[in-house]
């Protein structure tokens, strides 16, 4: 018998991806060439049309995936306990839900913790910038979570209107007013986005809090570490004859309270916000190793004590734009 | 006293063996069949008192020997037929130091039948009734007779009467071409083509190029069609007739073009297109069931068709010829023509045509007589490989015993 | 994700071919080639993209019926009991054929409209198609509607021309230069001709329209031969082309006798393809969306599966969503020049310079096989015929240059549409493939030939002489070229046309450099879409 002395192909031959590199166009696309103008490229960003994925099937499919592969993910890191759902008994209609917002698992946590009808006819405001860059990426985000883009930096009512039309419709909306994830645990200001399209067209908010993300999967890291977090819905709001701005700290300050009562009790947070002394989320102004060893604090109430903290270290390689 | 030959046996396995392969390959018969090449044949004793011994010089391969050679000769034949033979009746030989070509019909001159039947009386020796009888055995033509030998040898016996003298400015390759020139130009004329009509030669071998070239020079109808499956076939046909209108198409292509030139109309659609018209005389230089039937359906009602290519067994539908009344005759070798008011030895017709059109040059190759397998095979298959005539060479054949 | 003009339709381009350039697509009868072409010696010209349509098609028909160019009013020319005829054109126009409801069936609608109110009720609207093809009725009501067929065809008002006809016709005179000037009859003796063009390619219209389109062999054999043709440089070009110049003079005699014409033109953008499966064919290699890559990949392999007369029918089975960009009526001469200028500003592309080699692909369609086969005499008449007309100017390719044309090029004729076509194939081309010659020794007995006559008048055939006209067309390009190459063609085919067999582009280029000499200069001119290179 004759012996093949032929090594077996490498690995990097076998890779699909190099093979169709090696295929060409039309295969893999074709560089402009320099002497053309390229195209203005597909409309993304705050621009980006996800109308489709609020057609029958692209809803139907979500349901699916958000029922399978989201509660799966979701259960399997956060183990999420939901407390004061009772509050929204007299909801009826849209809302806007407001949270607050550490890490990408909020956004499955939240849809997961709704309660019907809301968890199926709601949209997630989408930072237009970060999930709408590609078109692949907006289609996922699109699709996964009906986000819609909302633009945060720029100032553009494009999002804004788009979401208000959608509330219209009947959508509720899902918002993170912090604008993005906390970068050290620390909550941040809220922008006015939430309450403004509240008051717009006139549906309730619905604060939520929800503790614990941050220690799953905060931002900057990679690797998702399984903790138990808690969900704690608050009563829904409805403005009160005050301006947009005013019902916006409104709303911040249910949060607070929220909050407060997550960690102490109900009636604490009751007395701690009648007295005024309920904490902020926002952290205290001076931003050195003190800001991250009082927030170990406010959690655990002994500053600098528990293990399973992440480290100054997993944020600083942390290379998120936001 | 011995010679060389390709002696066609009398071996009915052979016979068998040649028709088996050939149903499987055309031309496949000469190597399996009853063609045996052999050096050691006493020389044909000379059977009648003026008989003479001639040397071949080359001799060409006709489709009739193709035919015999795979064992796919109409029995008809048998009674005229002498077996074992030497074939080869497109001689040009050696005798006293002269050229000659060779008639090889065997009439009742050649036979010494005396008085000589009607046919030959009147110069009609290709009709000559005594095939039989006479100091010759049985045969129509030297090479299918056992007494007198074939041109597929070194030594052969004629008969005066048949030898033509070759004038010097012709060479052997033309001299060689005579007899079948003669064969088509009987044909050709016998087609009786006048001046206003328009006519059909179907093929593109021998026979169809020298008809063609006949009619283009003694009388070339308004128009011409020829069709001839092979290229070079194609170009030697528009070559041959020019002078005359002629269209030269690729088989398959006929109808339409009979047709266009007769400007009638086509009816009927696929396999059961028709022209409504036709032209007035076909001559079929092909004799394949396909091609007569062809002949049938390109010839107007009224019309005329010779046929000169040996059509053996054929199936064929006689439906158009009975509704169109067309009018079917043969075309077998050569005698006397008739040209102008005055009668002409159709070989005499045939060295001026050979010369005038330059035929020597369808002489495409030539054979030692020992690889006759290859001959007949080429020839065989002469058109699909560029070939027209094949000859067998005997000028360079070692001096064997008894060469003048 | 459909496409989106967010930006204006960008102008034609031309690009020089570099190491990094992709394959470019190339059409190659019906099916699609990926082509590499060399670098650094080559340049790819593409089309300029759809324009923008004129969104109510209605209103602009109104406004041009109702101020036309050097004219009054359509309502002001219509009378009761006048004789109307309305000539459109034939199933030739466009290419590929429109989507419903077709140009012509809207502008026929008006013209109709304002006739009823008039109370015209002798009205006839011939297809003029000349010496082409009969149309179908299936054709006929996609091209006038069914609104118009019920109410015209079944009275025998609707039909199509007849140039054999010996009483249908009319001679109305020569012009000075000794052409005979003949026209449909019913045309000649109405009070008003008015024809509906589609000017899809700038040689259409004008008083070809009438001259042309309502006449037969008497009229067309002074025109249509080799002479006129070799001296039209080129025939998209009307001031340039000796075919037009002659069927102005003929225009000339048409006016000068009486024969009143509204002539109505339009012309539409070159969006073939829209934003279905076929959109990739139009865009630009580099901007190739994954989408279109793999449907590309996928379609190009299906077609090359299929078999010839599945692949042709799936092909002829398109309907292209054009948009018309303009339409204009009035008097022909002052409207042509008008049409003219609206097809250049959809069709022109500035091109700098001759080249050594011209590239076509052909596609599998052209003016003369609209459900049928693009037999190899229509090969000729695209690529040497229109293709290489395609200029303003000077012709793409250097004289004594090479064209290399990418065709399959087999000898299939369809027997019902293109009988003499496969007489000519059989009888005319193996004699000759000179245009002069040819004329001369053939032309007459096809034209006259009673078969093909009696084909044209009661079937769907091309009357006899038309494969010598479509030889023509190549006139000026056989005079021009030094040679032709025909990649992929059937080689005894393409011999048989007179041009030289190759499989591959380098072959092709190999023989080309023969006689242009080596390293030539390339020219890709990436047709369809159409478009027409302006050579400086």
């Amino acid at each position: 018998m004759r012996v093949r002395t032929a090594s077996l192909p490498s690995l990097r031959d076998l890779d699909p991806r190099r093979r169709i590199r090696s295929l060409g166009f039309p295969y893999t696309s074709a560089p402009t060439p320099a002497s053309v103008e390229p195209l203005p490229g597909p409309a993304l960003g705050d621009r980006y049309d996800s109308d489709w994925a609020r057609s029958p099937i692209a809803r139907a499919t979500r349901v699916v995936a958000q029922e399978t592969v989201g509660r799966a993910v979701t259960t399997a890191l956060c183990r999420p306990r939901v407390h004061n759902r009772d509050r929204m008994e007299d909801l009826e209609g849209p809302a806007v839900f407001v949270a607050n917002h550490h890490s990408h698992l909020d956004t499955g946590l939240l849809i997961g913790s709704l309660p019907r009808p809301w968890r199926h006819e709601v949209v997630v405001a989408a930072a237009a910038d970060y999930f709408f860059d590609t078109p692949a990426r907006a289609a996922a985000a699109a699709w996964f979570w009906g986000a819609v883009p909302m633009e945060r930096q720029r100032v553009s009512r494009r999002g804004a209107l788009a979401a208000a039309e959608l509330i219209e419709e009947g959508w509720s909306l899902a918002i993170f007013p912090e604008g993005g994830r906390s970068p050290d645990g620390w909550g941040q200001a809220h922008k006015g986005g939430a309450a403004y399209l509240a008051a717009r067209c006139g549906v309730p908010v619905v604060p939520v809090h929800m503790d614990g993300t941050d220690l799953v999967l905060p931002k900057g890291r990679r690797r998702p570490t399984p903790h138990r977090v808690t969900v704690n819905f608050g009563a829904p709001m409805h403005r009160d004859g005050e301006d947009a701005r005013r019902f916006s700290a409104r709303i911040e300050a249910t949060l607070e309270v929220l909050a407060d009562e997550t960690r102490s009790d109900w009636y604490s947070a009751r007395l701690a916000a009648a007295r005024g002394e309920t904490p902020s989320l926002r952290g205290p102004e001076f931003s050195t190793w003190r800001r991250d060893w009082l927030l170990e604090g406010s959690r655990a109430g002994r500053p600098g004590v528990s293990s399973s903290r992440r480290s100054v270290r997993d944020r600083a390689r942390g290379n998120d734009p936001w | 006293m011995k010679y060389e030959a390709l002696r066609f046996e009398d071996s009915p396995t052979r016979f068998a063996a040649a028709f088996l392969a050939s149903s499987l390959r055309p031309g496949a018969g000469g190597s399996v069949g009853p063609l045996r090449h052999r050096t050691d044949i006493d020389p044909p004793a000379l059977p009648g008192p003026d008989w003479v011994h001639v040397t071949p010089r080359l001799s060409g391969i006709c489709g009739s020997d193709l035919a015999a050679l795979d064992g796919r000769s109409s029995r008809w034949f048998e009674p005229v037929v002498s077996l074992p033979f030497v074939p080869g009746h497109e001689v040009v030989a050696d005798h006293e130091g002269r050229r000659v070509v060779l008639e090889p019909v065997l009439g009742c001159t050649a036979r010494g039948t005396n008085p000589p039947c009607r046919p030959c009386s009147e110069g009609r020796t290709g009709n000559c009734e005594r095939l039989e009888h006479g100091c010759v055995s049985p045969g129509m033509q030297t090479g299918f007779c056992e007494d007198t030998g074939g041109g597929w040898s070194t030594l052969m016996a004629a008969h005066p009467s048949q030898l033509h003298t070759v004038p010097d400015d012709l060479d052997d390759e033309a001299a060689v071409m005579v007899e079948p020139t003669a064969c088509a130009l009987h044909g050709a004329l016998a087609a009786e083509v006048g001046r206003d009509e328009t006519a059909a030669v179907l093929g593109g071998g021998t026979m169809g190029l020298a008809a063609i070239a006949a009619l283009a020079r003694w009388s070339p109808p308004r128009r011409l069609l020829v069709v001839a499956r092979h290229p070079h076939q194609r170009r030697l046909a528009t070559g041959l007739a020019s002078g005359t209108e002629v269209t030269v198409v690729s088989d398959g292509e006929e109808l339409r073009a009979a047709r266009r030139i007769t400007g009638s109309m086509l009816t009927g659609s696929g396999q059961h297109q028709r022209v409504a018209g036709g032209v007035d005389v076909t001559i079929d230089c092909v004799g394949s069931g396909e091609s007569i039937t062809s002949a049938l359906a390109l010839t107007r009602p009224g019309g005329r068709v010779v046929l000169i290519g040996m059509p053996s067994r054929s199936t064929l539908d006689l439906t158009p010829l009975w509704q169109r009344e067309i009018s079917v005759r043969g075309a077998y070798t050569y005698g006397t023509e008739t040209l102008e008011g005055e009668s002409v030895r159709t070989f005499e017709l045939s060295m001026e045509l050979v010369a005038a059109a330059g035929l020597g040059a369808l002489v495409s190759a030539h054979y030692p007589l020992r690889r006759a397998t290859d001959a007949t095979s080429h020839a065989a298959r002469a058109g699909s490989r560029g070939a027209t005539k094949i000859c067998f060479d005997m000028r360079d054949a070692p001096d064997t015993e008894g060469r003048p | 994700m459909s496409r989106q003009h967010e930006h204006r339709p960008r102008p034609g381009l031309v690009m020089p071919v570099d190491r990094s350039t992709p394959p470019v697509l190339m059409h190659h009868g019906e099916q699609l080639r990926l082509q590499r072409l060399p670098a650094d010696r080559s340049r790819v010209i593409y089309p300029p993209e759809p324009l923008e349509p004129i969104e109510d098609e209605g209103a602009a028909i109104r406004e041009a019926l109702d101020n036309p160019i050097d004219s009054d009013p359509l309502d002001q020319r219509l009378f009761a009991g006048m004789r109307l005829t309305i000539a459109f054109d034939d199933v030739s126009l466009p290419l590929p054929p429109m989507r419903a409801p077709d140009i012509r069936q809207r502008i026929i609608e008006a013209v109709l409209d304002r006739a009823a109110a008039a109370g015209v009720d002798d009205v006839h609207l011939i297809a003029a198609l000349a010496l082409h093809r009969r149309m179908t009725e299936a054709e006929l009501r996609h091209a006038v509607g069914d609104r118009v067929y019920d109410a015209l065809a079944p009275r025998g008002q609707l039909y199509n021309h007849d140039a054999e006809d010996p009483d249908g016709m009319v001679l109305l005179g020569t012009t000075d230069h000794g052409e005979e000037v003949e026209i449909s009859r019913r045309a000649a003796e109405s009070d008003l001709i008015v024809y509906v063009n589609v000017n899809l390619v700038a040689m259409d219209g004008g008083w070809k329209s009438t001259a042309t389109g309502l006449s037969g062999y008497r009229a067309l054999r002074h025109h249509h031969n080799p002479a006129t043709m070799t001296h039209s440089r080129s025939f998209m070009d009307r001031h340039n082309s000796e075919l037009h110049h002659s069927n102005w003079r003929q225009g000339e005699v048409l006016r000068s006798a009486g024969v009143e014409v509204f002539q109505i033109e339009t012309t539409l953008n070159n969006d073939l393809y829209g934003n279905g499966p076929m959109s990739v064919l139009a865009k630009r290699e580099w901007e190739w969306t994954a989408r279109d890559r793999a449907g590309f990949v996928a379609t190009r392999a299906a077609l090359d599966r299929m078999r010839p007369g599945t692949r042709r029918k799936v092909m002829h089975r398109w309907r292209a969503p054009y948009g018309l960009t303009s339409v204009q009526a009035g008097e022909v001469e002052a409207v042509h020049e008008v049409t003219t200028r609206n097809v250049y500003r959809q069709q022109l592309v500035e091109v700098e310079g001759q080249t050594d080699v011209l590239l076509f692909g052909l596609p599998y369609i052209s003016p003369y096989n609209v459900d049928s086969i693009l037999n190899p005499i229509l090969v000729h008449c695209l690529g040497l015929g229109y293709f290489f007309n395609l200029y303003r100017g000077r012709p793409l390719v250097r004289e004594g240059g090479v064209v290399i044309m990418s065709h399959p090029t087999t000898p299939e004729f369809n027997p019902v549409h293109h009988p003499s076509y496969i007489d000519f194939f059989e009888e005319v081309l193996p004699e000759t493939t000179d245009p002069v010659e040819m004329a001369e020794r053939f032309e007459k007995d096809y034209a006259n030939d009673e078969w093909y006559r009696h084909l044209y008048r009661t079937g769907h055939a091309y009357h006899g002489v038309h494969p010598f006209y479509m030889w023509y067309w190549g006139a000026h390009a056989l005079d021009h070229l030094g040679g032709v190459v025909v990649l992929g063609g059937d080689p005894a085919t393409v011999r048989r046309l007179g041009y030289r067999p190759a499989s591959t582009l380098d072959d092709a280029l190999e023989i080309a450099s023969d006689l242009v000499g080596p390293t030539p200069t390339i020219t890709y001119f990436k047709n369809p879409p159409l478009m027409m290179a302006d050579v400086k």
